[in-house]
């Protein structure tokens, strides 16, 4: 029996396409988009034959959705995760910045209210992380150089955005002659 | 026909049987599904036929094409390649060689159990 789609279904329809959309931000950006259009076209026709709700309940939740059609796309099993290497590349300076920075901004404030000679201080900045910071101190107004990352921040975000993302496994893998398979092995799964 | 399937065993066969399916009649994925119900595997839900699509086309084995529909969006039509037939045919060899085998064992008498107490 046909059935109206009204907008309400419609919005339904789009809050699962959008929700599957979002997990599957590893796959390359056509890929992901063909997706969403096929989805969300199957959707609606099943929508309208069978009603929104029985069409979204027998598309499954979208994470298991996602996490099959990743599989599907990119194999089963431990794989890399763009979105995670993006997440630790972009959340880490920003950490970084700002306790490195609250860290100089004490410094700073031991200096105006330790003592009130004036002068210049360098301070040698978080061991490892950031050069020495040089503070100006003149007529209780405090200036400060430094303190940029050293090398070694800049390797450790590096080795982290690999190490979070898994990104090792994005390498491709070089097949053995087992996985060459008949086409009838391929088939399983 | 029966309701309910062993998910395993229909999970190493649905591939197969897309790859029947679409070699009988070109489709899109709801039709797909809808046609895989209709033969009686009424629990396999589209959820699990789309990905297993995506993987068929990703494999070489399957081609699509967009058609304008009149009643939505357009729609993406799934048709074998010839690596798909080829992929059919020693599937379906495979998948007969399998029956053959699990029902030779399956057909052996099994020995009496022995009674209690005897």
């Amino acid at each position: 029996m046909p059935h109206t789609v009204t907008w309400f279904d419609r919005l339904r329809v789009e809050r699962v396409v959008w929700s599957l959309d979002q997990r599957l931000y590893d796959l390359p950006s056509r890929t992901r988009i063909a997706h969403r259009r096929e989805v969300r076209a199957n959707l609606l026709t099943a929508a309208a034959e069978v009603g929104a709700s029985e069409a979204l309940r027998r598309i499954g939740g979208s994470r298991e959705l996602a996490r099959q059609f990743l599989d599907a796309e990119l194999g089963e099993g431990p794989r890399h995760s763009w979105t995670a290497a993006l997440l630790f590349a972009l959340t880490t300076p920003l950490l970084l910045n700002f306790f490195l920075s609250e860290a100089a901004n004490a410094y700073e404030q031991a200096l105006v209210t330790g003592s009130h000679t004036e002068g210049t201080f360098t301070w040698s900045g978080v061991t490892w992380l950031q050069s020495p910071i040089t503070y100006v101190v003149q007529h209780d107004q405090v200036t400060h150089t430094g303190g940029a990352w050293t090398p070694l921040v800049y390797v450790l975000l590096v080795g982290g955005t690999v190490a979070c993302g898994r990104l090792w496994r994005a390498l491709p893998r070089r097949r053995g002659p087992g996985e060459v398979g008949s086409a009838a092995g391929g088939l399983a799964g | 026909m029966t309701s309910s399937h062993d998910p395993q065993l229909l999970k190493g066969v649905l591939s197969l049987l897309l790859l029947h399916l679409l070699a009988e009649q070109e489709s899109y994925g709801y039709e797909v599904a809808q046609r895989i119900q209709a033969a009686g595997f009424s629990d396999v839900l589209e959820g699990t036929v789309y990905p297993a699509l995506a993987r068929l086309e990703r494999e070489g084995r399957l081609a699509t094409r967009l058609v304008a529909s009149s009643s939505g969006p357009a729609r993406k039509y799934y048709r074998l390649t010839d690596a798909g037939r080829e992929a059919l045919v020693a599937g379906t060899a495979g998948w007969a060689r399998h029956v053959s085998g699990v029902e030779a064992v399956l057909s052996r008498p099994l020995p009496v159990a022995p009674q209690k107490g005897s």
